[in-house]
């Protein structure tokens, strides 16, 4: 049995669909996050692509308790965090962390950078005030910025330089687990480079355990150990990086895959694309059976009628798919 | 941001005396004659020649611009048509007093009653909290003073005979409550309409889950991170406010008995009384240029975004 360090089981995040103005009532549900189970472990990064819609932030928020979930649990080290409330779950907090997509809007234009990354230390008790100006230096030596910087605003910082802040705030409070959302997807692919080349050195140095969710299989390839692939709430396969990229089960997967451009022109003009004829059919009308089957390109009458599980094919590698 | 300061102090006494040039000239060119005003019966020719030239209302406009300005700085705005004898300044200084006082009670009634209003609306956005402060600040926004005003006469003096009816007293009198609260009314409905939307912004910009995840309690996410955002644009709308506390309140002083500028402005203007008029004029523009001097120095550095150009 591997080190777990984040165990998800049946985890569902609904988002009610409210009606009315003056009486406002629940009238359906959006099922952002429709039973997934999981693990996460010691050391690892776990991707997860899909793509806009399909829950991937979702779940990542969930795993934090920024959205408390509907059911199911999150157990870190055994301990469910979805029973957490208050004082308890905030300090919680100090052991997972996470850095946002948007570098603009995740940080408070009125605080400065020194505000931004030593108010969770004196919430912590992690040190004395006196040493904030120390440990905040050190954070942005971390991650490359000149900590002369210290008293500047977020607007005088370029996307990149924020998203950098952004990493060296979640990483103040030294926690072990980190929910990477989108974490370059707003950036330019050169500042990209950069900042994965700081998660990943950062992981080795501080041994950390990263969810890195991005819809850009290239950079969750890079990243990941194990990679998920979600579509509207569910979880359709999983498999280690080498399994996902070389042998897609899912005919989803396979349709991401032959999205991604090849750096080689030859290989690049063989490329097919699997075109799919219409966009999401949306997460308000499930039908009876399988979500994708509606987009699928080798389903048929089976997979209208009743919904694939999760199943093993060989080790490490799951599928929810009756074709595959 | 000195040099930003400095040239807006300078280009304001530019603004008044582009704003003082045409309350002059419309209070000349406009209907009713000054000097008819001050003569009244006396009509006999030589008497009204003498006295125009006594005032100086014979030079062309300009001249006279001149030397109001020339006594203006001096703080010597004439003297008024209607009550003999005594100077626009005496007679505008001690009812701007009042007028303020009055003014300073309805901004704080204002903010008292407004900006919590506003904040639990925010709060419980879509719910019936939400919808009723809303609707309820839409209807006394747009109830007029004339009707609100005798209808609370009517229950709390009336009825419950537990405030006074008129009169004035100053700051600290049981007489200021009503006019207060009636001039308060819309202030109170417009600050909790602008903190409910600019709260409910705030509240989904994505640092507000930042400070979540940093593993702040509700109590500082919300007071610390949300309401320092948040109040911006409210404080804009209280700092143009404050301009209003000099202007004074036409129906709520004549109502109540106060006086203040408000009834002093309708006076002048059934009076033809224009050095009054001018000079109210200038005060009210001056304090508006002020105001917004205010706003604009203090916005800067409310939000570290905007720059000193």
């Amino acid at each position: 049995m591997p080190n777990s360090l984040i165990e998800v089981k049946n985890l569902k995040m609904y988002f009610p669909v409210v009606s009315g103005i003056l009486v406002p009532r629940k009238v359906s549900d959006i099922k952002a996050v429709d039973d997934i189970s999981f693990d996460i472990r010691r050391g690892e990064t776990f991707g997860l692509v899909g793509e806009s819609g399909s829950g991937k932030t979702t779940v990542g928020l969930s795993l934090l308790q920024l959205y408390r979930p509907t059911s199911g649990q999150v157990l870190l080290e055994g301990k469910d965090l979805c029973k957490l409330r208050g004082s308890e779950l905030r300090q919680v907090r100090r052991r997972m962390q996470a850095i946002f997509q948007d570098p603009y809007s995740s940080l408070n234009p009125r605080m400065n950078v020194f505000d931004i990354i030593s108010e969770p230390l004196g919430i912590h008790h992690i040190m004395s005030p006196r040493e904030y100006r120390r440990k905040v230096e050190e954070m942005l030596t971390l991650v490359d910025l000149d900590p002369g910087m210290i008293s500047r605003y977020p607007h005088e910082f370029s996307a990149g330089e924020r998203q950098r802040i952004g990493i060296a705030r979640a990483l103040a409070v030294g926690p072990e687990f980190i929910v990477c959302d989108e974490p370059v997807s707003s950036l330019d692919v050169c500042v990209q480079a950069q900042i994965l080349d700081i998660l990943d050195s950062l992981q080795t140095r501080l041994n950390l355990t990263y969810l890195f969710i991005a819809h850009d299989l290239a950079v969750v390839g890079y990243m990941s150990n194990r990679i998920a692939v979600m579509y509207l709430g569910q979880f359709v396969e999983l498999g280690t990086r080498d399994q996902i990229f070389e042998k897609p089960l899912h005919p989803y997967t396979r349709a991401l895959l032959s999205a991604v451009p090849i750096p080689d022109r030859a290989a690049e003009k063989k490329r097919q694309r699997v075109v799919f004829a219409d966009e999401t059919s949306g997460a308000l009308t499930p039908s009876n059976g399988c979500s994708f089957a509606p987009r699928c390109t080798v389903g048929d009458e089976q997979c209208h009628e009743a919904v694939p599980e999760m199943e093993m094919r060989e080790a490490e590698h799951w599928v929810a798919c009756w074709k595959s | 941001m000195g040099a930003y300061i400095v040239r807006r102090l300078l280009w304001t006494p530019v603004l008044l005396f582009i704003i003082g040039l045409i309350t002059f000239f419309l209070s000349l060119y406009g209907p009713g004659d000054p000097i008819q005003i001050i003569m009244q019966q006396y009509q006999d020719p030589a008497i009204v020649q003498r006295v125009r030239e006594q005032r100086g209302l014979d030079k062309p406009v300009l001249v006279q611009y001149g030397i109001y300005i020339k006594n203006a700085l001096r703080g010597d705005f004439g003297e008024s048509f209607k009550f003999r004898g005594q100077t626009v300044s005496s007679l505008i200084g001690r009812r701007l007093w009042v007028s303020a006082q009055l003014g300073l009670a309805s901004l704080v009634v204002s903010l008292i009653l407004g900006i919590p209003f506003g904040l639990l609306a925010a709060q419980r956005q879509g719910r019936w909290q939400d919808t009723s402060i809303i609707s309820g600040s839409l209807f006394f926004y747009s109830m007029p003073v004339f009707i609100t005003a005798p209808f609370l006469l009517m229950v709390f003096v009336l009825w419950l005979k537990i405030l006074p009816s008129h009169g004035w007293g100053g700051l600290f009198d049981a007489r200021i409550i009503m006019p207060a609260l009636i001039l308060g009314l819309p202030g109170t409905a417009f600050i909790a309409r602008m903190t409910r939307n600019s709260t409910v912004e705030v509240l989904s910009q994505d640092y507000v889950r930042t400070a979540r995840s940093k593993g702040l309690s509700e109590f500082r996410v919300f007071w610390y991170h949300v309401l320092r955002n948040a109040m911006i644009p409210v404080f804009t709308v209280v700092g143009l406010g404050l301009a209003t506390l000099v202007s004074g309140a036409i129906i709520t002083e004549t109502y109540f008995g106060i006086p203040g500028i408000g009834r002093l402005t309708l006076d002048a203007f059934f009076a033809r009384d224009y050095p009054i008029i001018t000079a109210l004029t200038l005060l009210i523009a001056g304090a508006y240029v002020v105001a917004n001097l205010i706003v604009d120095i203090g916005y800067r550095f409310l939000d570290p975004r905007i720059k000193f150009e």
